[in-house]
């Protein structure tokens, strides 16, 4: 496998992934981020708490890689960036960049789905009720990796915690046409969408060393037409490093057909913009 | 047939109700919201890490010890008193986290219990660390301190809901309840080392503030972790004996900025307060979070068991600043000899006097104390003008007064004082110390 990227594309990958490292003036960094989980980072599976108000949190080099039996093999990075625009509600926007090898003719390169999302958690968690949350996202077509049309989707998120750990419930469903499977290449990113996706995740934190683990297991069911319910499994770890950053990565394996591994990798920074916070200049 | 129709409704509305009532009072929808952002977040970490550590370390103490009361009712004495306590003293704060620690998950079933107190003890520490900060940076000049600690407390007081008030409250509020001072009785090793790090975390403002380059601050702070350090030798004599106040351990913190040496003095009365309905029979267990919602909103309103300013002071002064631990910056060079019985307990009806037996004899070890450190520490201005005042305070007390009176050792202290008494002030002083006005000269005499 040989990962090649054209020239302006591989420097602005380079300046977006270093833009985080660089003193951003008037900024704040956060604390124990890696204990507030985000989708993908490392599982699928999130929890049901959103950042603080008026918090940034960029993912800043979100990179998964995936293999299949086949040697089909994908390599995406989705910076991404939050922000806690009202009490227990951030929205997100990200922009997935992919290079494939083995899928089609030789490598391939490309922009997926905008990714424009929102969420909302309900409430804190008590002992007598658990954290719930809903989110409502949009992909919207930006390159030939995406969807050619938008799609919308619409959630809910559950985290209740244990002694032992904190149990995360997340289900969504996706509205829009479904591509026929005869011809999966007219609509690629709708391919990558599911029509409805049941999640179920486990986390347990050491406090003292700021690390948190987490396995789960995911239910999905393609947008295909015909195709069957995919499992996948996985496992990972987030680690605050400093005040600055958390890191995460993780272990994934799908059940089914295909086979496919997967291994991610990403360092979350967050911070806080003074011009952004009401009345913080006083 | 339509009859029982509305039986049925009328019972699923009555079942309803009675289902939303318990969970509407478990619907908490409090909110985190980021810190201030400014060029001198995270200084204090960069300049003092040894101290910054140890902070990180402070957190685990408050969860455990709210998890422990709160998930282990039945647990024995010995869990938090030696196993915790050890645990703690040799190794958490022989080797601190690096990082602020994640109290959910340290104490996640406390947390549930009442996420709206927790959120109002992370936005109080979020403030105590900024000012930090602000004091530690080399950069800024008195002014421009001034300026960011005024826009710390003003960003702090934008979250009524989770802000304790700037107005010093009455120790009743903390100790005349029916929960009141289980944990301090039950727990004199654990109270004692939550006491000494509220002596640190307010006493670190004063060595901040009286250094006056960056070297001295370093060491002023380097001695006060030592003398911490020293306090947990010998637990809990060695501890603070009550309850250490701002204005006591960090008189000029105090003065400069009075608000937010409430907010911490309130901060730390409620820590004390939440120990006590956790662990009190008094308050039943599906009455706790109830218990501690309405602590937690008497210590954020302006109106509740509020004190004057000058009440506080005097309070403080009274209970002795050598029973709170000491003064952090280095009038004393050995440690205080606490003068009160371990946990004494402030009088309610009067904020100014002890209970009967701390009454007959701290204020007047502490004006003793006093008088000694002034002696011997004269050269330092700053010092001196804050011994000064407390030593004025004190004398203002009728109950201080009578005992000058009748100790003549203490009365002869006292007059000896006088030179360094600023000119001023000396006919006041004269009259409180009960020393007979200089004698006129004689006209045309030698």
């Amino acid at each position: 496998m040989r990962i090649t990227l054209a020239a302006p594309c591989a420097r602005g990958l380079t300046v977006f992934c270093l833009l985080p490292f660089l003193a951003i003036p008037g900024t704040v960094q956060g604390q124990t981020d890696y204990f507030n989980t985000d989708r993908g980072r490392p599982l699928h599976v999130q929890d049901a708490i959103t950042i603080e108000q008026y918090a940034f949190e960029l993912q800043a080099a979100p990179i998964r890689w995936e293999r299949t039996p086949g040697s089909f093999v994908v390599w995406s990075l989705e910076p991404e960036i939050a922000y806690g625009v009202l009490p227990r509600t951030q929205l997100e926007i990200g922009l997935p960049l992919y290079v494939t090898d083995g899928i089609g003719d030789g490598t391939r390169k490309g922009v997926g789905a905008v990714h424009l999302s929102v969420i909302h958690a309900l409430n804190v968690e008590t002992l007598g009720l658990p954290a719930l949350g809903v989110h409502a996202a949009l992909s919207i077509p930006a390159g030939d990796f995406g969807p050619r049309r938008t799609y919308g989707t619409l959630g809910a998120l559950v985290t209740r915690t244990t002694s032992l750990g904190r149990i995360h419930l997340n289900a969504d469903a996706t509205g829009g046409p479904a591509v026929a499977p005869s011809e999966p290449d007219a609509n690629p990113g709708a391919a990558e969408l599911s029509r409805w996706t049941l999640g179920v995740a486990a986390d347990r934190t050491m406090p003292l060393r700021s690390l948190l683990f987490g396995a789960e297991v995911v239910a999905a069911q393609p947008f295909q037409d015909d195709s069957e319910v995919e499992w996948r499994a996985a496992a990972g770890v987030r680690w605050q490093v400093n005040p600055y950053w958390a890191f995460d990565a993780g272990l994934g394996r799908s059940f089914g057909d295909e086979h496919e591994w997967s291994l991610t990798f990403g360092a979350a920074r967050s911070f806080g913009l003074i011009r952004f916070i009401p009345g913080g200049r006083r | 047939m339509r009859l029982n129709m509305l039986k049925r409704a009328l019972r699923a509305g009555m079942l309803c109700v009675a289902l939303a009532a318990p969970a509407g009072a478990q619907w908490s929808t409090v909110s985190e919201q980021y810190y201030l952002p400014a060029s001198h977040n995270w200084v204090f970490r960069r300049e003092h890490p040894v101290a910054d550590r140890l902070f990180n370390a402070f957190d685990y103490g408050h969860a455990i010890l709210y998890e422990v009361f709160w998930a282990r009712p039945s647990a024995p004495v010995s869990v938090l008193e030696r196993d915790e306590y050890e645990f703690i003293t040799r190794r958490l704060l022989v080797n601190p986290p690096r990082l602020p620690l994640e109290e959910a998950a340290i104490a996640p079933n406390y947390s549930r219990l009442a996420p709206e107190a927790k959120a109002m003890f992370e936005w109080a520490h979020l403030l105590h660390r900024q000012i930090y900060d602000v004091l530690a940076d080399n950069r800024l000049g008195e002014a421009e301190r001034d300026r960011e600690v005024a826009r710390l407390v003003s960003y702090y007081r934008s979250r009524p809901d989770l802000a304790f008030s700037t107005k010093p409250k009455g120790m009743s509020l903390m100790e005349g309840q029916p929960y009141s001072l289980a944990f301090r009785k039950k727990y004199p090793k654990f109270n004692g080392l939550i006491w000494a790090y509220h002596w640190l975390q307010v006493g670190l403002y004063d060595a901040l503030l009286t250094g006056k380059t960056p070297d001295e601050r370093s060491t002023l702070i380097t001695a006060a972790v030592a003398r911490f350090r020293e306090m947990l030798h010998d637990a809990p004599r060695t501890m603070p004996y009550v309850m250490p106040m701002t204005p006591g351990v960090a008189p000029v913190f105090t003065q400069r900025y009075p608000d937010a040496a409430a907010i911490f003095d309130n901060l730390h009365s409620m820590h004390d307060v939440i120990s006590d309905i956790l662990l009190s029979d008094a308050v039943p267990r599906d009455k706790k979070r109830a218990e501690i919602l309405l602590a937690a909103s008497r210590y954020r309103d302006d109106t509740t068991e509020v004190i004057t300013s000058s009440e506080w002071l005097g309070m403080a002064a009274a209970m002795g600043v050598e029973n709170q631990g000491g003064p952090v910056v280095g009038v004393l060079t050995t440690p205080p000899k606490p003068t009160v019985e371990l946990g004494a307990v402030m009088q309610h009806d009067s904020t100014r006097k002890m209970d009967e037996h701390a009454a007959h004899r701290m204020p007047a070890d502490t004006v003793a104390r006093l008088a000694d450190t002034l002696a011997r520490a004269p050269d330092d201005a700053a010092a001196r003008e804050r011994l000064v005042n407390a030593l004025f305070r004190l004398l203002d007390d009728p109950e201080v007064q009578r005992r000058v009176a009748a100790d003549s050792a203490l009365r002869r202290s006292l007059h000896d004082l006088l030179p360094l008494i600023p000119e001023e002030h000396r006919d006041h002083y004269r009259m409180l110390v009960r020393m007979p006005p200089p004698s006129a000269p004689r006209p045309g005499g030698i």
